[in-house]
């Protein structure tokens, strides 16, 4: 059992996206993959910058696009490198083809993805539809609120991801801009309690002429089944795997994360805001101010997406009496007409003896920040349906409605 | 002067002297199912035998990755990796990153793999040629591509391809009523825009396995000489070509003989025309007319004399009015070309 070791540990002043450059640092990546879109091109310049200095000991390599970035991401960890790349907007669905066949052949690679609104229109804000396409691919996903917990998330994903129970690929996501340029404080651990932590990666299968193998190769239909519960089965496993790592991460560094949600002033609270990312740094605030007025609201923050902690979020959204889901996410046509955590969650609470009324909130749309007032009108339908006992609808587009 | 480029060790991989002197290992094993007559699993196995034991082989989708690795029966001696339509360029150089990595943190044991990466004419010539082509100017990362090509879509039933020769019959492309050549574009000159594009790629060839000692000496050079390197082999292939199995060699020597396939390397900057191609530029042997290649192909049985003619005169053109016959479609004089005959 490793224990906390004095650490000679320091705080820097850094945003999001040099503190996934510091993480893939600190895990001491072997090959990096880079293609640029803003907003997380920050972390591969950051990353540029180490190699250049020495600081790190990794081939950087510049890729014609991001399919490219993720093929080349696909052979270096199949030849049993730790293999970082990342991408945001438009540029994590070029590489769309890539996800399904790295997790397919068990790959643990790491993506960090700064989200962007796809196109159209051309915009640079934060939406969560970019990683979220791609979330039923066999990738654990995960969304980090602020800097210090994207770092501490791109370390505990490379351990789960390349955990022999697991062996799967990780996205490690924060929202563009409110986290990946916003400049906060950030421990970093010693190097040596990294290493602790985070041994070198050694995939049990790589391409070695020594021991051949072949990976992805043509199946017959009937060879399928298995193949893909396999996969299926590795997602499930690695719920315990993220339980254990994450303990053991608490305490190492010291920093106790539940790994799958994020309560905050839900002791007593009726009606609360389920959601994921950054905005929940705002959500706290604008809780703090509506408690001080006896509103009995909370936050339920999601930190991992898949797998799905669904028997988690039964247990706790049920609790309460009302379920605001803000998106930051388009999922058209989707059964509220609105985002995607909307399904995931009444999908969770099905099962509930007791359900609350769920809501869908549109809202921070193209990267918009969700202002306090915002969360003070959602707050104030959700005391509406409480009162009412039913919802007024499922989805409500916030800033276009009374 | 310093040097910027750091070029790891590659295996020895002298010329294979004669057929008779060839090792009897062979790395491309019994487990496929590809159609009789297919050259281009010929080309997969003189391929595998060139490079020997301490390859890496990746393999993006099409006949060659379809028809040879079947889950449980696999036919790769060495290890063998698929990648995706697009991305032989892009995996052969994440993998050759990783050994070239791991070797120098010591992770691994550090010794020369050759890493070879291959595609057909669709997944190379036309979805991932912008992955082998930033492939080829990584020069610091060991990697042969090898572009099959056997002018079609094959696996997917017979699509035309960039690489496609002109007015080919193909599923995309079956004369009709109202047009007899459905496919009226000319095909892609893979080999010359590599060798042109890509100044820091020490080798560039093409070949054609009914030449099986110079195609498997094309790739040890490939191999051995270091950093990207690209090779283009032209493969009769009897189902999109539609001809008799047991003509697919002779099939392969038409296509040089004819000077449709002109045979030759690009080795540090420097281009030589080889084989049968430097023959015929040397004037010891005669081209044979196209016509003789064409017709024996179903695929250009619903060609006129006109179309043929046409046919030859493109042939013609690259042979005489090209600055380097064959290669690079440089004119030496400036003038309008005919409009192809209808
Ligand atoms: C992204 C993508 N698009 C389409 C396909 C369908 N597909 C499978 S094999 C193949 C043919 C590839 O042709 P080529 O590269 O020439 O190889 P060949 O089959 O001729 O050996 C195609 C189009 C695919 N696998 N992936
Ligand atoms: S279709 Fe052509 S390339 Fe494919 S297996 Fe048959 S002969 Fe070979
Ligand atoms: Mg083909």
């Amino acid at each position: 059992m490793p224990t906390a070791t004095a650490a000679k540990k320091k705080t820097v002043r850094i945003n999001g996206c040099v503190a996934s450059a510091q993480a893939a640092k600190y895990a001491d990546v072997d090959v990096i993959a880079a293609y640029p879109i803003r907003p997380y091109t920050a972390t591969m310049m950051a990353l540029a910058q180490m190699v250049a200095n020495g600081e790190l000991d990794a081939e950087y390599i510049v890729a014609d696009s991001e399919h490219s970035q993720l093929s080349i991401a696909h052979g270096a960890s199949s030849s049993g490198a730790r293999v970082f790349t990342g991408s945001s907007g438009v540029g994590v669905q070029f590489a769309y083809e890539l996800y399904s066949p790295i997790s397919g052949s068990r790959m643990p690679v790491q993506m960090m993805i700064a989200d962007r609104t796809l196109d159209p229109p051309g915009d640079f804000g934060s939406e969560h539809t970019d990683a979220l396409s791609t979330r039923d691919m066999g990738w654990l996903m995960g969304w980090a609120c602020d800097a210090q917990e994207a770092f501490d998330n791109h370390l505990i994903a490379y351990r789960i991801g390349e955990d022999k129970r697991v062996l799967l690929p990780q996205m490690v996501c924060q929202d563009g801009f409110f986290v990946s340029h916003i400049t906060t404080d950030v421990e970093l651990p010693d190097s040596g309690q990294v290493r602790e932590f985070l041994p070198p990666y050694k995939h049990p299968y790589p391409l070695d002429p020594r021991h051949p193998v072949s990976h992805g190769p043509q199946i017959m239909p009937e060879q399928g089944p298995p193949l893909q519960l396999e996969r299926a089965r590795a997602m499930e496993d690695s719920m315990a795997v993220i339980e254990e790592v994450h303990k053991e991460f608490g305490e190492i560094f010291g920093r106790h994360y539940d790994p799958w949600l994020e309560e905050y002033k839900t002791d007593d609270a009726e009606v609360v805001f389920f959601l994921q990312g950054g905005h929940g740094v705002t959500a706290r605030f604008a809780i703090q101010h509506m408690r001080e007025k006896g509103l009995k609201v909370g936050m339920v923050r999601l930190r991992t997406i898949r797998p799905y902690p669904t028997d988690r979020v039964c247990e706790v959204l049920s609790k309460f009496k009302v379920v605001g889901v803000i998106e930051t996410n388009m999922a058209l046509g989707s059964p509220a007409s609105g985002g995607a955590l909307y399904a995931d969650a009444c999908a969770a609470l099905y099962e509930a003896p007791e359900r609350p009324l769920v809501i869908s909130f549109m809202a921070g749309m193209g990267g918009e920040a969700i202002v306090l007032k915002e969360f003070y009108w959602m707050t104030e339908k959700m005391i509406q349906a409480q009162k009412r006992g039913k919802i007024e609808k499922r989805t409500h587009w916030v800033g276009f409605e009374e | 002067m310093a040097t910027y480029i750091q070029i790891d060790p590659t295996q020895k991989l002298e010329p294979f002297k004669s057929v008779k002197k060839l090792p009897l290992e062979e790395y491309f094993t019994s487990g496929h199912r590809t159609c009789q007559g297919c050259e281009s699993a010929l080309v997969m196995k003189m391929m595998a035998k060139a490079a020997g034991p301490r390859s890496i082989i990746l393999g993006s989708t099409g006949c060659m990755y379809v028809a040879n690795t079947t889950y449980y029966s696999t036919s790769w001696v060495v290890p063998w990796m698929h990648t995706q339509l697009g991305s032989s360029g892009s995996a052969a150089l994440g993998t050759s990153a990783a050994l070239k990595v791991l070797m120098r943190k010591g992770k691994i044991k550090n010794e020369p793999i050759n890493v070879i990466a291959f595609c057909g004419d669709g997944g190379g010539a036309d979805m991932g040629v912008g992955a082998i082509s930033a492939t080829l100017t990584h020069a610091e990362y060991n990697s042969l591509i090898l572009m099959y090509d056997n002018e079609s879509y094959a696996n997917t039933d017979i699509q035309l391809s960039g690489s496609t020769p002109w007015g080919a019959n193909t599923t995309f492309s079956s004369p009709g009523k109202m047009k007899r050549i459905m496919h009226r574009r000319w095909k892609k000159n893979m080999a010359g825009m590599m060798a042109a594009g890509h100044p820091e790629c020490k080798y560039v060839a093409t070949i054609c396995m009914s030449y099986g000692l110079h195609g498997m000496n094309s790739i040890r050079k490939a191999l051995a000489i270091g950093g990207p390197t690209f090779i283009h082999s032209l493969d009769p292939c009897p189902k999109g070509w539609d001809y008799d199995p047991y003509l697919s060699h002779e099939m392969g020597e038409l296509a040089v003989n004819s000077g449709v396939w002109p045979l030759y390397e690009v080795e540090n900057g420097v281009l030589r025309l080889t084989g049968r191609t430097e023959q015929i530029a040397a004037g010891k042997i005669r081209r044979v007319p196209v016509r003789d290649y064409l017709l024996k192909q179903g695929r250009f049985a619903h060609f006129t004399n006109d179309d043929i003619d046409y046919f030859q005169s493109k042939v013609d053109d690259m042979w005489e009015k090209w600055l380097i016959p064959g290669v690079i479609p440089f004119r030496k004089d400036v003038e309008a070309d005919p409009p192809p005959a209808n």
